[in-house]
């Protein structure tokens, strides 16, 4: 029955940092490969404040203010480079953070990573983590629906169809390119709450690449834009990801496989959706 | 005075001259055609008025405001309206979202005065005999439709200056009559119109003065019946005439 509770608990986790990012990669067709390096900038904000202040408040403050800035930074390089350049970049800001992190051994712990995640009072069991997990994920879901169908939605939609034709009635490209860096930052300080309080350790190997894969197959696969298919397929590929558990791998061979997995996930669905996953843009 | 100034206006991309000192004025209520073969520098001059390019020299005032240094949706709220030669509309959006986004990026002010939004994007389908078509993705329309659909979202968006390029390219004869009416209608409620044009005869039924470009300069400007009747022009499309 736990592993009932931990595999809602995972999928239910992962849901605003999915659903968030699904905002900008998605929707807006952003190439921001950076998710990641924004989760791994507010969970270790939180994690370092919370152990050395002993207090959530003040933990959750600060991640909530380096999140802004990394997503504020973001926006501000998405307004300025060029799709292929942005998304380059982006690749360079999460590994930039993840080397200061692995490096700076002092505040971090380097590659030992932080043992002993204090936990909020009232996430003492699994199945407190997965009941809070599911109303912190049906709050993103809520919120991330009504955006979708905002007029803020619609602008963030007509920017990504058509750059030019959006601007030419009067859409501000900088407004809604960083409210939807500022959704997307949230989504992942969400998660960055709740994962290394439940796994008790924060460690940089959980915010390498295969992670972004992970992220990125979701949204492939769900749809991008769509809030509920990348709902589904975050809950199934969750599932997927944690069931393999049951296969009599090694855990040296269970990685690869996972990885192998979604990329063959990612692989087909590319290519069946090829036509519609990303507008052609079309010229002037 | 006039809505839209353009003095000296200049564009260099790579030491290349795109427009040279194009000066001339748009009346308020006026509908004024531009002309001139391909590569004259009809849409560039549209992208420098609209923004999307910005311009090495000269200045562009609407209604008295030097907005030069405006960026294209900052132009676009000031009144400027834009429809482009490719279909300026969201193919993976419904007809009404095409309508509604348009509408939402105006002033709060301006979408006061409009009302109900909703009405407002009932009203716009009727107008193009749409209306049963507004959940549908704009991207099953045809090319006529896609036109209609994108001028009458310009006409009610309240812009005051209307930068029309080619708009009954791709559409088909009998949709051209339709487009014809609604710039017709753009005059009778006197909306100042700027308007890229090849078909000779149909500019020179709806416009009150034509402007001839030619590799980016201004080279003739007058009512359609002068234009029409002049050397240059003919000179222009099919070469000095070796019997004069």
């Amino acid at each position: 029955m736990d592993f009932i509770w931990h595999i809602i608990a995972i999928t239910c986790m992962t849901i605003p940092h999915a659903l968030a990012y699904n905002l900008v990669f998605g929707k807006g067709k952003i190439l921001h490969f950076g998710p990641i390096g924004v989760s791994l900038v507010a969970s270790y904000a939180v994690v370092i404040i919370a152990i050395s202040t002993g207090s959530f408040i003040a933990a959750t403050l600060v991640g909530l203010i380096s999140v802004v800035l990394l997503s504020l930074f973001l926006a501000w390089l998405s307004l300025r480079l060029d799709q292929d350049a942005f998304g380059v970049m982006t690749i360079a800001v999460h590994l930039s953070i993840l080397a200061v992190i692995l490096n700076w051994n002092g505040l971090t712990r380097g590659a030992l990573g932080i043992p002993g995640v204090p936990r909020f009072s009232f996430l003492s069991s699994v199945q407190s983590f997965a009941i809070a997990a599911a109303v912190v994920s049906l709050l993103f879901v809520i919120a991330l629906r009504l955006i979708d169908r905002s007029s803020f939605g619609r602008q963030l939609q007509a920017l990504a169809e058509h750059e030019w034709h959006a601007k030419s009635l009067g859409i501000n490209r900088t407004k809604v390119h960083v409210i939807a860096f500022l959704v997307a930052g949230l989504g992942a300080l969400a998660t960055a709450l709740l994962f290394p309080q439940y796994l008790a350790f924060l460690h940089p190997n959980d915010y390498q690449y295969p992670f972004l894969v992970f992220f990125i197959t979701i949204i492939v696969a769900g749809n991008p834009g769509s809030v509920y298919g990348v709902l589904l397929s975050t809950i199934l590929l969750t599932v997927l990801k944690e069931a393999l558990r049951f296969l009599p791998l090694s855990s040296a061979v269970m990685g690869p496989v996972r990885l192998i997995l979604f990329g063959i996930i990612m692989l087909a669905v590319v290519y069946w959706r090829r036509d519609t996953l990303f507008p052609k843009q079309r010229s002037i | 005075m006039a809505l839209l100034e353009l003095k000296d206006l200049s564009l260099t991309i790579d030491e290349h001259k795109i427009l040279q000192g194009i000066s001339f004025d748009v009346e308020e209520g006026q509908i004024i055609g531009l002309i001139g073969p391909n590569g004259s520098g009809k849409t560039t001059l549209f992208n420098v008025i609209s923004g999307f390019l910005k311009s090495s020299g000269g200045s562009i005032t609407l209604g008295g405001e030097d907005i030069s240094s405006l960026s294209p949706s900052l132009r676009a709220k000031r009144g400027i309206g834009r429809v482009f030669q490719n279909f300026g509309i969201f193919r993976d959006m419904t007809l009404e979202e095409n309508i509604l986004v348009a509408l939402e990026a105006l002033p709060k002010d301006q979408q006061k005065e409009l009302g109900d939004l909703k009405e407002v994007v009932a009203g716009t389908l009727d107008m193009v005999g749409l209306s049963d078509s507004g959940k549908k993705k704009a991207g099953s329309l045809s090319g006529g439709q896609m036109r209609l659909l994108e001028i009458a979202r310009t006409l009610k968006a309240g812009k005051g200056l209307f930068l029309l390029d080619e708009p009954t390219a791709g559409v088909s004869p009998k949709m051209t009559g339709q487009v014809a009416d609604i710039i017709k209608e753009l005059k009778r409620s006197g909306k100042t119109v700027l308007i890229i044009e090849h078909d000779l005869p149909f500019i020179g039924s709806i416009c009150d003065e034509v402007v001839v470009l030619d590799v980016g300069k201004v080279v003739l400007q007058g009512t359609p019946a002068e234009v029409k009747e002049s050397k240059e022009l003919k000179e222009i499309y099919f070469g000095a005439d070796p019997t004069t």
